[in-house]
């Protein structure tokens, strides 16, 4: 019994030290980035209607607490409505509909080094030949670790 | 010499003056048949019981004395009776054990002490365990073992998790056969009838050489069901009732045995509602759910099952075939497809019962046959299986990126068959040695269909000889050593997305391309495993040290997997160049039992030379984030302890703790932990037996307060998960309804008493932040005829 014991306890205190030691949480960045389009210039905001033809600059600020590395935007249609956004409020939706000739804009970019806050500055023009209607917006943007962050947005391409 | 004798005489007479006799019968509680060769033993007091079950033990003095009736193959009963006159005649009703003692009993050992001799680490777990702690599926039930663990989708649907690791790095056996599904699969449960489950053995580390490939963390061995005793036919029908998914479940079992043929079947039906969570909205990154009724929706489910055994046995062949089917439909939280938000025309809040889109049909026909015959000193053991495992996940059709919206909602389709080969040679050259070789051949044909790609479709093809031998240095020293080599062969079959996608080349001009998934490809791994441990028994306490190194062949997703997966918002790319991941483990077990005391750990530390992980990049491809599959050295140690006590006589008391640590030591994870690591987590329970009261007996209430720390040692993409603690109460109890009839078995389970709100860090659902289930009553009522 006593041998036991002590072996117990040696047991115990190597899963304890073990437990303990190099935990250098200090070194390890485990902080997603950040993605906002809720101040003056960015865009879209929630609901807006945007119009064929025109030239938009879409723009949303993304920062991290280590450095930033890539962003995407990807806008595509909900005729059927299978997803709405993570703004405030809820946008009026026009009937469902069968897409025809959606307008798809799947994009990426990267981020110059050293970088931990950036505002994504993407200037589209809408194409004149695609379906108007509800489409959905997306940003995304990732961190040098790996840590992705998304936001969303509802809008309407009208004539 | 004379007044020896005198003063004896003398003391009989006066004892027989005022003695009584006790009078009664032991008989089997499952099928009333008297018993044969029970010992009653009380204080100064001994009988058998004859070939009727009756005993008698004459010359007892007036009094109150407990008597211990015991039989091999039966667990033990403690009867109190007050001796006097006009006493009724005692009658004991034994109940069978699955682990007391095995059929065939070479050297008089108990499964006990076998297991104590053999140096790998190993837990078995009882029928009566199952019984008193079933939860929802198997795996649940298996959780309140330290270093096991679950990761859950849904309310009916887990998979083992060993020491932090699962998926495929964890095997599941039944009847000597590995089972096979899409285990890599996030919203995978494991197709396994738990009613029809008797024992399991759980290593909890690597068992390679035994097992093969993919048993590198560790083996839930599920074993062959006991054999019926001769011309016995007996059977149990099971009701069972939740009220937090409203659960409804009946299953029943029958077997019987002549004197060389026996047979067992069962039929299992359970249908459950959208399960409950103590709130009633989700906070999902910037999105709400408000939950209707508290359900989460869409969780529903149902499960049918059915199996049959029939078997032969006689002098030293025996030989069992079994058929099993199990299919169940269960649907998945309707507001987020994976970690993708969704919104439906689904009228999801008209019933808390049906099952609409998105969720998943899984059928698994299962067909083993297992024979052993005895020549001289060997036995042969041959194991034969054929498996299908077919699996459709559903959801309604929407675009993704360039994909169109999909013309039906079949999402992904596997289709899965397994053949399986064991032939393993055991024997005993002398008293000293116990000596296995063998060979397992396995092979897999996988295909798919539907419109979201994953996995390739492939053939695999493995193949593994081993051998080992334990050796008796002393009684109390046991050393086991094996070797073993495996090779196998995967052929990867090529895809093409069924959509053109937009490429813009290089010279400014843009293509519409069908994409390529996954190449036609042929690889090849070959791998040694070994291990070498020591058993050393002193007394009450057992001690072992086991070495050993296990490997994993990659799987088709890891190695040519090229697929943009949307609802997890990720683009998995496979590795080519993959190695087998390799493991070695150093595995320490201290148990010291004692009639009213045990404690118990078993530390260990492992390191992987290259683990195969899914990593997260800071890239995209079509807007979605890389995952690579890499690997990575990887560090990892732990372990768990246990204790418990008998306090007052019925009161015992048991307390375990377990706790891993991981860390990537190299690869672009240096310095993480691995994904869905479980945190410290501790469970302490008090079960007080009482005295039989009214028509129940052996009554018997039990607290299990679950404390689990907060698990900050994340990897991207989760999250911080808090502690969290929680109180499951129960109580089991035998009913003596009718005179005539057995015991119904009684189980009242109140889990989460206190409808605490918390994540569990391994649950799937808690990435998109859902927690876990509210409190649940659950009534179950064994008959057995």
């Amino acid at each position: 019994m006593g041998f036991s014991t002590k072996i117990f306890f040696i047991t115990i205190l190597i899963l304890v030290v073990a437990s303990c030691t190099t935990d250098d949480n200090a070194a390890k960045d485990e902080q997603k980035p950040t993605i906002d389009i809720n101040y003056n210039e960015g865009f879209p905001q929630a609901c807006s209607q945007l119009v064929r033809g025109e030239t938009y600059s879409f723009k949303a600020m993304v920062s991290d607490n280590a450095e930033l590395a890539s962003y995407s935007l990807d806008i595509h249609h909900n005729f059927d409505h299978h997803t709405h956004d993570d703004q405030d409020g809820e946008c009026s939706m026009d009937p469902k509909k069968t897409a025809i000739n959606p307008w798809i804009f799947i994009e990426n970019y990267t981020i110059e080094d050293g970088l931990t806050t950036y505002e994504i500055n993407i200037g589209l023009t809408i194409p004149n030949d695609i379906d108007t209607g509800d489409y959905h917006c997306s940003f995304s943007v990732i961190d040098e670790t790996g840590w992705q962050s998304r936001t969303s947005v509802d809008i309407k391409i009208i004539e | 010499m004379l007044g020896v004798w005198l003063y004896f005489s003398l003391c009989s007479i006066t004892f027989a003056q005022d003695s009584f006799q006790i009078e009664g019968s032991v008989v089997n509680a499952n099928t009333l048949q008297p018993l044969e060769g029970a010992n009653i033993i009380g204080k100064g007091l001994f009988s058998i019981s004859s070939a009727t079950g009756t005993f008698t033990i004459k010359n007892v003095v007036k009094g109150t004395y407990s008597l211990t009736i015991s039989h091999i193959g039966y667990s033990s009963e403690t009867a109190t009776i007050t001796v006097g006159p006009k006493m009724d005649t005692l009658k004991v009703y034994l109940r069978d054990t699955v682990t007391e003692l095995e059929d065939v009993e070479v050297n008089g050992k108990t499964h006990k002490r076998k297991a104590q001799e053999l140096a790998t680490v190993s837990h078995t777990v009882s029928k009566d365990f199952l019984d008193k702690n079933r939860e929802n599926s198997l795996m649940q039930t298996l959780k309140n073992i330290p270093g096991v663990s679950t990761i859950n989708i849904g309310s009916g649907q887990s998979k083992p998790v060993i020491r932090g690791l699962g998926f495929n790095r964890v095997v599941v056996v039944q009847n000597s056969i590995k089972h096979e599904a899409q285990q890599w699969g996030n919203d995978h449960g494991l197709e396994i009838d738990q009613y029809g489950v008797e024992t399991v053995k759980i290593i909890k580390g690597p068992a390679s050489l035994q097992y093969g490939s993919d048993a590198i963390a560790g083996v839930v061995d599920i074993q062959a069901l006991k054999l019926p005793g001769q011309n016995s036919l007996k059977g149990e029908v099971n009701l069972l009732g939740e009220t937090n998914n409203d659960l409804l479940g009946v299953s029943a079992g029958i077997q019987g045995r002549k004197n060389k043929w026996f047979y067992r079947g069962r039929l299992t039906y359970r249908d459950y509602g959208d399960y409950k969570v103590p709130t009633d909205r989700i906070n999902y990154e910037n999105y709400i759910f408000e939950l209707h009724d508290n359900n989460l929706r869409n969780t529903a489910g149902k499960e049918a099952d059915a199996s049959l055994g029939i078997g032969f046995i006689s002098g030293n062949l025996k030989s069992e075939t079994n058929f099993s089917n199990v299919n169940a439909k269960n649907g998945f939280f309707a507001n987020a497809h994976g970690l993708e938000v969704r919104s439906s025309n689904i009228d999801y809040d008209s019933s808390n019962r049906d099952i609409d889109l998105p969720y998943h049909k899984v059928n698994h026909f299962k067909i083993t046959n297992n024979t052993s015959v005895g020549i001289g000193n060997h036995t042969l053991q041959l194991d034969l299986g054929y498996q299908n495992n077919h699996r459709e996940e559903l959801s309604e059709p929407v675009p993704h990126g360039y994909m169109p919206t999909p013309p039906d909602s079949k999402e992904r389709i596997f289709d899965k068959n397994t053949y399986t080969l064991n032939i393993k040679d055991s024997f005993s050259p002398n008293q000293r040695h116990d000596v296995a070789a063998g060979v397992n051949l396995e092979y897999q044909d996988n295909n798919i269909g539907g419109w979201g790609f994953l996995i390739p479709a492939y053939n695999r093809f493995t193949i593994g000889a081993f051998a080992y031998d334990q050796f008796e240095v002393h009684p109390n020293l046991h050393v086991l050593g094996g070797l073993r080599y495996d090779y196998g062969v995967l052929d990867s079959k090529s895809h093409y997305d069924w959509y053109p996608s937009t490429v813009n080349n290089s010279d400014g001009s843009t293509s519409y391309v069908y994409l390529q998934r996954a190449k036609n490809k042929t690889l090849d791994f070959g791998n040694i495993s070994a291990s070498l441990g020591i058993s050393y028994i002193h007394k009450n306490t057992t001690y072992k040290v086991n070495l050993g190194k296990s490997f994993r062949m990659p799987l088709a997703n890891e190695l040519a997997s090229d697929g943009v997966n949307y609802h997890m918002y990720r683009y998995e790319r496979g590795n080519l160049d993959l190695d087998p991941e390799s493991s070695y483990q150093l595995d320490l077990d201290i148990d010291h039992t004692t009639a009213s005391f045990s404690f118990g750990a078993s530390p260990f530390v492992n390191l992987f030379e290259n683990f195969i992980y899914l990593n997260p990049t800071s890239n995209y491809y079509e807007t979605l984030q890389i995952y690579e599959y890499t690997q990575s050295k990887v560090f990892r140690a732990g372990g768990e302890i246990r204790a418990s006590t008998t306090v007052l006589k019925n009161l015992q008391l048991d307390a375990s703790a377990e706790y891993v640590y991981s860390r990537q030591t190299s690869g672009p994870k240096k310095d993480f932990t691995l994904p869905f690591s479980p945190p410290l987590s501790g469970l302490f329970s008090a079960s007080y037996q009482s005295k039989d009261f009214l028509f129940l007996g052996r009554p018997q209430v039990r607290a299990d307060y679950r404390i689990t720390a907060a698990q900050n040692e994340i990897v991207p993409p989760e999250e911080v998960t808090e502690g969290y603690q929680v109180l499951n109460m129960s109580f089991t109890a035998q009913m003596n309804l009718f005179k005539s009839a057995k015991p119904f078995d009684l189980r009242v389970k109140l889990n989460n008493v206190l409808n605490t709100h918390f994540y569990d860090h391994t649950s799937f659902y808690r990435l998109i932040d859902v927690p876990e289930p509210g409190r649940n009553l659950s009534i179950s009522l064994t008959v057995p005829f």
